[in-house]
């Protein structure tokens, strides 16, 4: 396979999976601050925020008023904004379009729809009462190419180099959404005798991981703070969970290179590194200092992707 | 046991003597074109016969409803190219005809040899004119032709081609006169685009009515990338065993990346773009995810003066510095060669019927369009005096530019043509008035069934020792009643076009 | 007697900004030929990169560099050493038949023969405007004839470097009658083109020992194909045959065939370029 092909691959794994993440968080604290037991996690102003430092483009002016449909503009559907939805999946497509022929017709085209679903929407549509018919769509949609890449691609190199740029993307999505729910619940603590480790954000953050109903199920108990960040880091069985991202990494990169070898300059080897950090981690270490331990993922997950295109795609 | 299903209406056999065909009853005939499916005294031919009456039991909106399922699919499957607007970019469909074009097997005989012909002759002819230049001392074809033509490349003076192949893929575009014979317009043989739409009409059409395809023994078309592959790996580079083939890309935003992808996919070869390979020690190799990898033959879609900035432009990103001497050491292969252009010449096409001869010994199968040469004094003499039945091209002027249409002229426009065209005698050409065949096609705007006018590409490969000519090839219609120009830009759309086995 | 030659040729190549990507050609070794041997070729750049010897698609010699890591700064050095046979330039036979000569350059098969050194190109596309050139006076021989003409430019055009760029047309010259080799060989040829003899131009190096004009860099010159005699070349810079101080690298229609550096630079901002040639020679 080509190396610029196959980074082409790796980035189109990666803004599929973004889209979706980006789309469900949205979605998911949109609707469940509507009903948020608080009045700071039920604040507009507050969730907007959210959302904004989620996507990595924080509004740093607290006194500024954010108004609803500018904000969710910008995040769905701004061609202009190169953290919106819209800007990830057409570079999703694009990246498809210069791989089109190593992959099935069946993907391409399921992507193509997606594309077209995204780009013709109507904005107003959007910013008035479509969100939840965007996201979801965009959601399903997602499921559906996760489908198509499984089950219509030759579980080969190409193959790999995609789950590739899905998983790590996942890590860093989760690793992401963390991150910005860790904050709102600081922000949002003591607005109504809340604490911070039984923070109503801990739910809004495991349904925005699609993990809030399995998540139930492995503790039957409210979630907490340690439960949660334990499940959505550690546990790997849970699919969307940092090990579980890890593990698929590891596996995948396998594949591309299978050798045994010892070679302390390989991606395997750094991905390796990695995952038996995490591996055998007690949470409350990670509990201690979140703040961390979110830094050092986001760095390891970089050096990772570094390391891939360093191996794979440059030459 | 399998069970089939059938959508009942397409299979059902019914004479259509005496029932309504809804579909064509609002169809106009002009009796002074040539109609492919009407003759003469406004009877179905016998081959358009069952397609008609299948057709004919559909209802107009029956027609659309299958018409625009055809076009979304060919929307998702993203066979599109892109229009620059002002502000975005649009992807546009081409638009497709649901109403195929039928050749029995006698014809395409004819354009079958026809083409081989064609292409064997312009390889041998672009063989002579870059080694002992034989024509032009016989006289036979003028030195300034090729002299004065951009695409004479002096690189490949001498060179041998692997294989003795030029014009490895030609694609031909041919019409059907109102004397009911066919005339060749063009030969095309840089890089001739078009192929993938002819197996994703022949695709489409059947999905949206596979039930026509029981009552015809069609040729199919997909074979085309196989025969294509095979014939690319004949030729080789000498000393390669299994050789290593790749279709070289300008990039997406390129207007024909889908076929270029389509034709890597279904080779089952890479799809490349020059900065995917580089040239050492004179070989080709490209940037893999397990490193270099030698490349042998390289099918590239991009033109001559691209292909290596260190040889050609200079200002060009798209080539591969140095392969054009990795090309000259015979280390890769290069279809179509370098410098084929210059036999696709308009100017050249008018020497085609000597060129046949001179080459092959042979009678063109397929007729050129009859060339004037003002240049020759009995021919000018009558140009002169029938300007109304011609069309006067100047030589040396591509893209239509400066064409007069002798009866599109006024008298006093064609005295200033005759006064331009004596003053210079040289720079002009005539041919006479051709009138494209027509083809009823449905018409968006009137819903209804139209006569349009259409050509004919068709392909030929060619490889050492062998040919393929795919039985098929793009049936191109020019959608805007009257309009000549049956050009992909210029508004055109195509057909599914069958050639029926004996 | 023959010479024995040493040519350095090194060129310094500085950039602003950081050249991410580029690749070079050079088109600077004395061909093989009957009268330059025993060629021996020292390249290397400050990269280290490889250094690709190959054959251009006129078939001469060259060296591309592709280096893979990126750069501000890269130096290319080059020495050769060869042996120059001494040559006399009239040395020819002297029982030509003329008027043979003149209707041969007249006959089809001598222009389809020689068709690329009759083709005028841009650089060598003479203005309408026919007056105020050399003309040929057919009652003299070719080689007088071309002998004049190499006279003509000299007598007529002032050597002066700067005023001129490497696609200077010849209106701008004729006009200015000022300009470098390339500029003068360009116009010798498109005047014998003109007249029907086959010419070529010319690029080398020239040995200055014995005070000829150049400027220290790449010389240029013309070679023309007259019927029983063959290829003899003029240099109008200095209105004399070519000899045994030309040391000729490669030829073709005009510079852009024979350009000593072809570079393709993905970079942007400023950069600067020196060249210098030392031609040091022995007789033997």
């Amino acid at each position: 396979m080509l190396a610029r092909v196959a980074n082409n691959l790796f980035w189109m794994g990666r803004y599929i999976e973004r889209s979706e993440h980006v789309a469900r968080y949205l979605n998911v604290n949109y609707f469940s601050s509507l009903d948020a037991p608080n009045i700071k996690s039920q604040d507009r102003q507050f969730v907007l925020r959210s959302m904004l430092f989620m996507l990595g483009d924080p509004e740093e002016d607290e006194s500024k008023f954010l108004k609803e449909q500018d904000v969710l503009y910008s995040i769905g559907l701004d061609p202009n904004n190169p953290f919106s939805i819209i800007s990830t999946v057409k570079l999703a497509r694009e990246n498809a379009n210069s791989a089109r022929d190593l992959i099935s017709t069946e993907l391409y085209e399921a992507i193509n729809k997606f594309y077209h679903f995204v780009l013709n929407y109507p904005k107003e549509v959007f910013v008035k009462n479509g969100l939840h018919d965007f996201t979801s769509n965009i959601a399903e949609m997602t499921a559906i190419l996760r489908g198509k890449i499984r089950g219509t691609l030759l579980h080969d190199s190409v193959y790999a180099i995609i789950m590739m740029g899905v998983n790590i993307e996942r890590a860093t999505q989760i690793t992401r959404m963390i991150n910005s729910k860790y904050n709102d619940a600081l922000l949002s603590q003591g607005s109504h005798g809340d604490k911070f480790s039984k923070s109503f954000e801990w739910t809004t953050l495991l349904k925005c991981a699609e993990s809030y109903d399995m998540m139930r199920r492995f503790y039957k108990k409210t979630p907490t703070s340690i439960t949660t960040l334990e499940f959505l880091i550690l546990n790997p069985n849970c699919p969307r969970s940092v090990m579980n991202s890890l593990n698929q990494v590891n596996e995948h990169v396998r594949m591309l290179n299978p050798e045994k070898r010892y070679n302390n300059d390989s991606t395997a080897f750094l991905i390796g590194r990695v995952r038996a950090e995490y591996e055998f981690k007690y949470v409350e270490e990670i509990e201690k200092d979140i703040k961390s331990f979110i830094e050092d993922i986001l760095d390891s997950l970089v050096q990772i992707s570094n390391k891939v295109d360093e191996e794979f795609f440059s030459y | 046991m399998f069970i089939v299903f059938y959508h009942v209406p397409f299979t059902k056999t019914i004479s259509m003597a005496n029932i309504e065909n809804q579909i064509f009853s609002s169809y106009q005939r002009n009796p002074d074109l040539y109609d492919e499916i009407y003759d003469k005294q406004g009877k179905v031919k016998e081959i358009y016969q069952k397609l008609f009456e299948i057709y004919g039991e559909h209802t107009i909106s029956d027609y659309v409803n299958l018409n625009s399922k055809a076009k979304s699919s060919f929307f998702n499957q993203g066979i599109t190219f892109q229009v620059y607007g002002d502000n975005d970019v649009q992807e546009k469909i081409f638009p497709f005809d649901l109403f195929p074009r039928i050749i029995d097997h006698k014809e395409w005989d004819i354009i079958e040899r026809g083409s081989i012909q064609r292409s064997k002759a312009l390889n041998l002819f672009l063989w002579d004119i870059y080694h002992d230049k034989k024509i032009l001392k016989d006289k036979i074809v003028p030195l300034e032709l090729i002299t004065s033509s951009a695409n004479y490349l002096d690189q490949m003076n001498g060179i041998n081609p692997p294989g003795g192949i030029y014009n490895h893929i030609s694609g031909i575009d041919i019409i059907k006169h109102n004397d009911g014979k066919y005339y060749v317009l063009e030969d095309n043989i840089r890089c001739p685009s078009g192929v993938s739409y002819v197996i994703c009409n022949r695709t489409a059409l059947k999905k949206a009515l596979f039930g026509v395809f029981n009552h015809y023994q069609t040729h199919s078309v997909t074979n085309y990338a196989e025969n294509l592959l095979d014939l690319l790996e004949s030729v080789k580079p000498k000393g390669v065993d299994v050789p290593n083939v790749v279709v070289i890309t300008p990039g997406m935003y390129n207007s024909a990346f889908y076929e270029h992808s389509y034709l890597a996919k279904t080779m089952g070869v890479e799809l490349v773009e020059g900065r995917d390979l580089f040239v050492e020690n004179d070989f080709v190799y490209m940037k893999t995810i397990k490193g270099p990898e030698k490349v042998d033959v390289i099918y590239r879609r991009i033109d001559d003066q691209f292909i290596d900035p260190l040889e050609f432009r200079p200002d060009s990103a798209l080539g591969v510095p140095g392969l054009f001497a990795a090309y000259k050491k015979g280390n890769v292969t290069l279809a179509n060669a370098p410098g084929t252009g210059v036999a696709d010449d308009k100017a050249v096409y008018t020497y085609m019927p000597q060129i046949i001869k001179y080459y092959l010994d042979e009678e063109p199968i397929l007729n050129n369009v009859h060339t004037y040469h003002c240049s020759r004094p009995d021919e000018l003499k009558y140009v002169l005096e029938h300007i109304h039945e011609l069309v006067i091209k100047p030589v040396d002027e591509a893209g239509g530019y400066g064409i007069s249409i002798g009866n599109k002229l006024t008298k006093a426009e064609i005295e200033k043509v005759k006064v331009e065209i004596k003053e210079n005698p040289r720079k002009y050409v005539a041919q006479p008035i051709m009138s494209l065949s027509v083809h009823p096609t449905y018409i968006d705007e009137t819903e209804s069934f139209e006569q349009r006018h259409v050509d004919l590409r068709t392909y030929t490969v060619m490889g050492k020792d062998k040919e393929f000519v795919l039985k098929g090839g793009l049936t191109r219609v020019a959608l805007k009643r009257g309009n000549l120009i049956v050009n992909s830009s210029q508004g055109g759309g195509s057909k599914d076009t069958w050639v029926l086995k004996k | 007697m023959p010479n024995q030659y040493k040519i350095t040729y090194s060129t310094e190549n500085t950039y602003e900004n950081w050249v991410n990507n580029a690749y070079w050609q050079f088109l600077i070794i004395p061909m093989e030929n009957n009268t330059q041997h025993h060629i021996d070729v020292e390249f290397s750049n400050s990269l280290f990169a490889v250094n690709d010897f190959s054959i251009n698609g006129y078939g001469f010699k060259t060296i591309r560099v592709h280096p893979k890591k990126k750069f501000k700064k890269i130096n290319f050095e080059a020495q050769f050493s060869f042996i120059k046979d001494h040559i006399d330039p009239f040395n020819f036979p002297l029982d030509i038949n003329d008027s043979l000569a003149y209707k041969e350059i007249k006959e089809l098969t001598f222009k389809i023969n020689f068709e690329a050194f009759l083709r005028s190109t841009v650089l060598t596309k003479l203005p309408n405007d026919l007056d105020s050139i050399f003309h040929f006076n057919l009652s003299n021989t070719i080689f007088e004839n071309l002998q004049e003409l190499n006279k003509w430019t000299f007598n007529n055009f002032q050597f002066k470097a700067g005023v001129t760029k490497v696609d200077s047309k010849l209106t701008d010259i004729i006009s200015t009658k000022q300009g470098v080799c390339q500029d003068f060989t360009h116009l010798f040829c498109a005047i014998a083109r003109q007249n029907g003899i086959p010419t070529r131009y010319v690029s080398g190096y020239l040995n200055q020992a014995h005070g000829l004009l150049g400027d220290s860099q790449m010389h240029a010159w013309a070679e023309c194909y007259i019927p029983q005699i063959g290829w003899k070349g003029f240099d109008p810079t200095n209105n004399v045959l070519a000899n045994t101080n030309h040391i000729k690298v490669c030829h073709g229609k005009d510079y852009n065939d024979c350009s000593p550096l072809r570079g393709i630079i993905y970079s942007h901002g400023k950069n600067k370029t020196t060249h210098t040639v030392k031609v040091h020679s022995q007789e033997q």
